[in-house]
């Protein structure tokens, strides 16, 4: 109530109090109350009831406001209601603009109010940020400490962008969103699967789960199951190149399905899936239901690897666009640590994976039957990336860890990775013969060749199963037969254009995988220069394995299938490969290309550094 | 005007004395202190903006529509914890923002300042802009206000003040 008689005094209202910084939250309540009690005991000489400090009140309106509002303005010494008590607790340490009766308006930090008989407002760091009719003792521009505005002079207090409690507090908030991520990552990865995939997959976390637990034992990996980052750090630790590799895997399907690729990636890791159960069984031609099945468990792999790595892959999903990024960067590196190390492989794969999730998913479905189109897609970033990782992880474990380093959500996977591990070995063999059929089978070789290692990133792969297995097939050539599964997708590549009608091509041939293939595809192309190869391994995968992809992949495994395009296609793969390098122009091109043709036929080794080197330059410069 | 005609929960449609117009939800309204407590922005949004008003200072009020009470008494839960580390981090914030304004300078020399420091690490040292701790930007700050510094460094700030006030013309040209 503004009373009337009552002169405008601006400067005699607006005390400007200036404290040193020593001074006491409670002395300064202390201090401030006195003021507004004097101002507000002005005239009255009522006795007012006065809550000693500051702290005190907001406890006490915290007590009330926990009561409920139930007796508003009745409470014995509270002179206010409770709701403007709780708005006022509400603005504290806000910023707001207090608007005075002069219409000058002072803006500062809601420190605190006198909410006996009148409505006092301290501000802290104030500003006068519009000048009023009358005087001030607060000159334009300058910050006053502290603030205290009478009641008589206040007009109104606007806060903006207050976080009701109703809405939740920013600490309640927090920790629900965390919390909420990690049940978020499980829901996405179920969508992509499907109400069905859905069920299983949670089934299969839990069974994945249980997995990771074993495997990372059996790793060595610490069994901190419960933090996922520990998990991945201690897999970076642990020379585990296999958990390691598994759970890369599982990063790049968790990215694939975080993404909008989620459904095709999903799709990819079901091939994938399929694909290990099929080298497995052997059952490639048997029939996609199976695969089905398979995939649905691999993706449930992937996506208990998902939910470990929840909180990490959140961030991806978030950044998608930037993950592709780097995973093109991640791709390039990934080449280049395949040649020279491990762990730029792992940060690779990540992105590797994003990036190419889209293309393995395509390429997944089709590398189960069409193992060129997979490799194709995902081939060059991928085949790199596989290459790398089964180089990586025949290497060294240790690499696989600097690349969970590089790539966080690497990390988190890695868990995921373990747990894919555990299950991974059973499947990697299968992941290998599916989609990989071509990377694949040459990773198994690979891993033949580095047993431990080989398994590990088999394993991987498996779980990784669409994403890699385009890369696991780009790999997979790189590593034993990698030249050759490079170069059918090389083939590929030259066949860009072709790519989605491969997809659906190799989608009805190799199963309902497939179907995620297209959209991955797209999206791989949009992604990066690697998804353009990856069409183009499509059509060459089509037009030279198009039969034989299917059959050939059935009785020979994936590498026997791979070989067949690359050999179909093995030449003028090599130069389509170049082509499509141009993304790797950017960096790899030729001489990644040269060095997958040469190193199709001979072993890692020379497949990988070539690829490396080649990958790694170019992408990077591509991302760059 | 009377607390009593101040239901909870009504969108009303407020104008001041002072010439503010808004619109807002009633959370509450208090008699002791005659201050009316608004809500605006949506009602689902995670943040609002909350007026305190007092309410000698309605003009007039429309009534726009009658709402249920936005506050849920059951979800009245305050941290104070969280309030006092967000006051002071509002205060730290505050502290250090504080140190970018000029004192007794014109607005142009504050929004050169301001521009600066997007580039360069700038303070103040009175009315005179800083830059990279050695070269100084004096008023009026033109490019032949500046002065110290290595060669190098000069020129560099010599040119970013001609570019931004470049900008500002362009700015101001456009305004």
């Amino acid at each position: 109530m503004l009373k009337k008689g009552c002169k405008f005094h601006v400067p005699s209202c607006l005390a400007s109090i200036s404290f040193s910084n020593s001074y006491s939250d409670l002395s300064f309540s202390l201090y401030i109350h006195r003021e507004l009690q004097k101002v507000a005991s002005f005239g009255t000489e009522r006795e007012i009831p006065i809550e000693s400090t500051e702290k005190q009140r907001r406890t006490r309106c915290k007590r009330e406001t926990e009561m409920g509002l139930k007796n508003r303005a009745e409470e014995e010494n509270c002179s206010m209601n409770e709701a403007l008590l709780f708005a006022t607790v509400c603005i504290i340490g806000l910023p707001v603009d207090v608007h005075l009766k002069d219409g000058s308006v002072y803006s500062g930090i809601f420190h605190t109010a006198s909410v006996e008989e009148e409505y006092g407002i301290v501000l802290k760091k104030a500003k006068l940020t519009k000048k009023g009719r009358c005087a001030t003792n607060v000159t334009n521009g300058s910050v006053v400490e502290t603030l205290v505005i009478l009641a008589g002079d206040f007009v109104q207090v606007v806060a903006k962008g207050v976080p009701l409690p109703s809405d939740g507090f920013a600490g309640n908030t927090a920790h629900g969103n965390g919390e909420a991520a990690f049940d978020i990552v499980p829901s996405s990865a179920n969508p992509l699967n499907g109400a069905n995939r859905f069920t299983k997959s949670t089934m299969d976390k839990r069974k994945n789960n249980r997995k990771r637990n074993s495997v990372q034992n059996e790793n060595g990996f610490t069994p901190a199951k419960s933090g996922k980052e520990h998990e991945g750090e201690n897999l970076r630790q642990n020379p585990m190149g296999n958990a390691k590799e598994v759970v890369y895997q599982k990063s790049d399907r968790t990215n694939i399905e975080e993404g909008k690729d989620a459904s095709s990636a999903t799709v990819a890791g079901r091939q994938v899936g399929d694909d290990s159960l099929q080298l497995l069984q052997d059952e490639y031609d048997q029939k996609f239901e199976f695969h089905v099945e398979e995939s649905a468990k691999e993706v449930k792999h992937s996506v208990s690897s998902l939910d470990a790595c929840l909180t990490q892959v959140k961030p991806v999903e978030g950044a998608h666009a930037e993950m592709t990024i780097k995973l093109l960067l991640n791709g390039a590196p990934h080449d280049a640590p395949v040649v020279g190390k491990l762990e730029n492989q792992c940060c690779e794969r990540p992105t590797a994976t994003d990036i190419y999730q889209d293309a393995v998913c395509s390429g997944v479905s089709i590398s189960s039957s069409p193992v060129t189109a997979v490799s194709s897609e995902s081939c060059q970033s991928s085949l790199a990336t596989q290459a790398a990782i089964v180089s990586s992880q025949s290497l060294e474990s240790n690499k696989n860890s600097k690349e969970f380093k590089l790539n966080p959500g690497a990390k988190i996977f890695s868990p995921s990775f373990a747990s894919a591990i555990s299950a991974a070995p059973p499947i990697v063999p299968t992941v290998a013969n599916v989609s990989y059929v071509p990377g694949n089978s040459p990773m198994v070789a690979v891993v033949g060749s580095e047993p431990e290692v080989g398994i590990g990133s088999f394993a991987p792969r498996s779980s990784t199963p669409s994403k890699f297995v385009s890369y696991g097939n780009i790999t997979a050539a790189h590593g034993v037969s990698g030249s050759q599964f490079s170069q059918p997708i090389v083939g590929h590549v030259g066949s860009r254009t072709q790519p989605l009608r491969y997809a659906g091509q190799y989608h009805p041939v190799q199963a309902v995988p497939a179907y995620l293939n297209p959209n991955s595809q797209a999206v791989m192309f949009g992604r990066m220069g690697q998804l353009i190869y990856v069409p183009v391994s499509h059509d060459l995968v089509q037009g030279a394995a198009a039969v034989s992809p299917v059959p050939a992949c059935p009785p020979l495994t994936p590498h026997h299938v791979q070989f067949p395009k690359h050999q179909g296609s093995a030449p003028g793969q090599a130069l389509q490969l170049c082509l499509p390098q141009p993304f790797i122009a950017g960096g790899q091109q030729p001489l990644a290309v040269p060095s997958h043709i040469p190193f199709l036929q001979p072993p890692f080794p020379a497949n990988r550094p070539i690829q490396v080197p080649g990958s790694n330059g170019l992408y990077s410069t591509k991302l760059q | 005007m009377e607390g009593e005609e101040f239901a909870v929960g009504c969108f009303l449609s407020i104008k001041t004395t002072l010439g503010d117009e808004f619109e807002g939800q009633i959370i509450t309204f208090d008699r002791l202190s005659n201050i009316l407590v608004l809500q605006e922005g949506p009602k689902s949004g995670p943040r609002r903006n909350i007026r305190l008003l007092k309410a000698n200072y309605i003009k007039e009020f429309s009534l726009l529509r009658q709402d249920e009470d936005p506050l849920d008494v059951k979800k009245c839960f305050l941290d104070l914890t969280s309030l006092q580390a967000r006051e002071d981090c509002a205060i730290r914030q505050a502290e250090a923002d504080s140190e970018r304004f000029g004192v007794g300078v014109t607005s142009e020399a504050q929004s050169l300042f301001d521009a600066l420091s997007k580039t360069l690490p700038v303070r103040w040292d009175k009315t005179v802009i800083v830059v990279m701790n050695e070269v100084r930007v004096s008023s009026p700050y033109l490019p032949e206000s500046v002065s110290g510094g290595t060669p190098a460094a000069n020129e560099r700030v010599k040119k970013v003040l001609e570019f931004e006030r470049k900008r500002m013309q362009v700015r101001g040209a456009s305004q």
